[in-house]
């Protein structure tokens, strides 16, 4: 293949166009995601950053209020998943979760799959309240795709 | 019965390792008994793979629950279609129905070259045996679709309930078939590549493949966006999930392949570029496979971690380090003598084309795997959500349809100003006039008005060569209009219907556009009785009705839409489901499609036994636009495809008789040489 010496200036440019808008629009619009846990650690620095929040439903203390379309749980942390995708074990029900936070999701109706236990992933920020104002809560699709059972 | 599965799928991988052994042997020894034996185990493993998929529909459709696949994605009282379906529900499945498709496809290749080719045939089928080899590796020792269970359920788990519609029964086998169908340009570009055989013979002879791959592709883009948009009621049909951008980059990048190799065939340059994309390509569709099957990253409906991540890894590492390895190793004769001339030439259009679709499938990829990049440099998962995919490919979208619209107008090699005037002046003109009277509708969004210009401007230029081959025909053979537009069509399917797939592309960006940037939406909680408005419409929820079978129960709201003068356009019936099996709520959405815009209503939420329910309405103009264009895409390929022999000859004949320039041969479709 061979193109002349000026091409090189246009393609060049292209590139460096496509490159400047991907860093730019990474820099604008990432958010940070994570764990229940991590939120926990690194609490004072998330003030006013869009975050993304994984963990698990928990059960008790669920509020829907159909008429604002506000929803209220607690997030628990995800069980460990060891690298066989298999939970770790043994993880108890009944041991008491180190963090949870409370969310308030206003202005959304509430997901079909919504339920305690569920795995969901929250949109929004944190309050200094340790309140998580929530934009959008999403279930995780459960899926049937799944690891081969231990035998 | 599974036994008969096991045993198929095991003399199915010895006949695919006999396979690449013989042509392998045959080629390189000069000894055509053995491709004849190579092609006839190909032929062989292909009966093998059909004995399995049949053994495993049989079982669906018993409802044999001692196969563990059958209990996890099935279920008694699965709609017959859906136990049919249920073969691609779930890993193993879908992985034999892969191999299925591969098996297919290599047969069909071994047919067709059969006497063509004897040079890089035995290597590319050798190839394509490979890649066979690696899926049925996986069926016979990782994730085996005919293990059994130790204690026989009465019951199976059922379908995943969002699986169950039609969409979804179509849309896994269109994507799969563009998937797998991508693997026989690969296996022909790295046959050519073993060989030496470095010409565009590779290219000629697949590129009915690769247009089929990408007519397949569009097709299961097209599909899983439209199930998107039905089933999941969030009234959108795209949310840049990795799951979805995995099937939208190898689209991406075979459209680019479709794009460049009609220089190749043209000017003899870019021959390491296309050796790249077909490989890109290849590697993207396996790419696609690992991160929806690996769990690395999270998705909102992700596949959930299984253990085939690492092998499917470590497979795509291993190809895509051979592949550039034999890239290297012939790059001293992939030089080609040609050159680029001019800014002003259709392959520099085509160049910046490919640059922009590549440049697309580079941000895409990126803010794919940008959090698990971020994880491993900053310790910190960071992820880019549609924010970051619409910034970026907002403006190369732009560009694309920009070049679109120059590509098929300016000449080959060089274009002159008498030229370039001559073809786009009524285009820019219609783009122009187009803007001001968007603008003067109210529209005062830059890009949308820039966006809506650019379409208006590319159906210029396709209209402008519609006119242009028909004059031209008419002309020759003295045809009335609508004849000659039939024929022009018929008789130069790939040009002009390449031209069809550009309309559609433009329509269908309008739709994205329109209703990207114009969706209104409206959340409400009413009582029986009361009502709501939305845009001109206003809605009035009468009441619930309920239903209950042994596989799901349903609520299903009766909402009266009337339109601004208190007229009843139609009543609508949004509802709840209740699957039985596994227990799960689904959401039926109701929309009413009209060119102009689509009122799609959710049920969101039912309480206080029935008197209240929640609505979601959103109003998207525009949307219908999307699909309208998804099918005149398909129809254009459908015309690309079709075989055109019997007029070619004639038609090179009548022109070399006419006096035409080298431009208006061009126009009526001087043979591309297929």
């Amino acid at each position: 293949m061979h193109i002349r010496p000026r091409f090189f200036i246009g393609v060049g440019l292209i590139a460096v166009a496509i490159g400047y808008l991907i860093f730019n629009s990474i820099r604008t619009t990432s958010e940070y995601y994570l764990t229940v846990p991590e939120v926990a650690a690194r609490q004072s620095e998330l003030g006013g950053q869009a975050i993304r929040v994984a963990g698990r439903v928990k059960p008790g203390d669920i509020g829907w209020d159909p008429n604002t379309l506000t929803l209220k749980f607690e997030i628990g942390p995800l069980p460990e998943v060891g690298a066989d995708g298999e939970p770790v074990k043994p993880v108890s029900s009944v041991a008491a979760d180190p963090v949870s936070f409370r969310v308030v999701a206003a202005g959304e109706p509430k997901p079909d799959m919504f339920a305690p236990g569920r795995d969901v992933i929250v949109e929004g920020k944190i309050g200094a309240d340790g309140t998580i104002a929530a934009t959008q809560v999403m279930t995780s699709c459960p899926s049937k795709y799944r690891p081969k059972q231990a035998q | 019965m599974p036994q008969l599965g096991n045993l198929a799928l095991a003399i199915a991988l010895i006949l695919a390792v006999y396979s690449i052994v013989a042509n392998i042997y045959g080629a390189r020894r000069n000894a055509p008994d053995f491709i004849v034996s190579a092609r006839h185990a190909l032929w062989a493993m292909c009966a093998m793979v059909t004995i399995a998929v049949v053994v495993l529909w049989i079982s669906l459709l018993r409802s044999d629950f001692s196969l563990e696949y059958v209990a996890a994605y099935s279920s008694t009282t699965l709609p017959t279609v859906y136990k049919f379906t249920s073969l691609w529900g779930g890993q193993q499945g879908s992985l034999l129905f892969w191999t299925w498709l591969l098996s297919i496809f290599t047969s069909i290749a071994a047919f067709q070259n059969r006497r063509r080719n004897p040079e890089i045939a035995p290597y590319a089928l050798a190839v394509l045996a490979g890649v066979a080899i690696f899926f049925l590796l996986m069926l016979n020792f990782v994730t085996r679709p005919f293990d059994l269970l130790a204690t026989v359920p009465a019951e199976g788990s059922d379908l995943n309930p969002l699986l169950q519609n039609y969409w979804m029964a179509i849309h896994p086998p269109s994507l799969y078939t563009g998937y797998v169908s991508a693997t026989v340009p690969f296996a022909f570009g790295a046959a050519a590549l073993m060989t030496g055989k470095l010409d565009d013979g590779w290219i000629r002879s697949t590129r009915r493949w690769a247009i089929f791959s990408w007519f397949f592709l569009t097709l299961g883009n097209m599909f899983g966006a439209r199930w998107a948009y039905e089933v999941l009621g969030w009234g959108g049909y795209w949310a840049w999930d990795p799951v979805e951008n995995a099937a939208f980059m190898p689209w991406l990048v075979m459209t680019a392949y479709l794009h460049s190799v009609m220089i190749q065939e043209r000017k003899d340059v870019l021959k390491v570029w296309n050796l790249s994309l077909i490989g890109l390509a290849f590697g993207l569709t396996l790419f696609g496979t690992f991160i929806t099957r690996s769990g690395v990253i999270s998705s909102v409906h992700s596949f959930t971690q299984s253990g085939l991540g690492p092998y499917f890894l470590s497979f795509l590492i291993t190809v895509t380090l051979a592949y550039s390895a034999l890239l290297i190793f012939r790059s001293k004769q992939l030089r080609s003598p040609a050159e680029f001339e001019s800014y002003l030439s259709r392959e520099a259009a085509f160049l910046f084309n490919n640059l922009m679709l590549v440049g697309i499938a580079f941000a895409v990829f990126w803010g794919t795997i940008f959090p698990v990049l971020s994880e491993a440099v900053r310790g910190v998962k960071i992820t880019v959500g549609p924010p970051f995919f619409n910034r970026v490919n907002g403006p190369l979208a732009l560009g694309l349809v920009f070049l679109m619209g120059i590509g098929p107008l300016i000449a080959w090699r060089r274009t002159t100003a008498d030229n370039l005037v001559r073809s786009f002046a009524a285009p820019v003109i219609i783009g122009v006039a187009t803007g001001i009277v968007a603008a003067a509708a109210g529209v005062r969004i830059w890009y949308v008005l820039t966006a809506f210009s650019l379409a208006a401007f590319v159906l210029g230029t396709v209209l402008v060569e519609f006119r242009r081959g028909m004059n031209a025909r008419r002309h020759m053979v003295s045809e009335p209009r609508a004849k000659a537009l039939v024929n022009l069509v018929a008789k130069n399917n790939r040009r002009y219907g390449g031209y069809i797939i550009h309309i559609g592309t433009i329509v269908a960006f309008v739709g994205i556009v329109g209703s990207s940037f114009f969706r209104t939406e409206v959340k409400k909680s009413v009582h029986a009785g009361d009502s709501f408005s939305i845009g001109s419409y206003t809605l009035r929820f009468q009441g619930l009705d309920a239903t209950d079978t042994p596989h799901l129960a349903s609520a299903t709201a009766r909402v009266q839409v009337l339109s601004a003068d208190g007229r009843e356009i139609t009543v609508m019936s949004p509802a709840k489901l209740f699957f039985k099996r596994p227990q799960q709520p689904a959401t039926k959405v109701a929309i009413r499609s009209t060119p102009a815009s689509d009122l799609y209503v959710v049920l969101a939420g039912i309480d206080d036994n029935g008197n209240t329910a929640t609505f979601e309405v959103f109003l998207t103009p525009l949307v219908f636009w999307l699909w309208a264009g998804g099918l005149m895409m398909a129809l254009g390929t459908v015309i690309v495809m079709w075989p055109n022999v019997r007029e070619r000859a004639a038609i090179a004949t009548a022109l070399s008789r006419s006096t035409t320039d080298e431009r208006e041969l061009a126009d009526i479709g001087a043979p591309g040489g297929d």
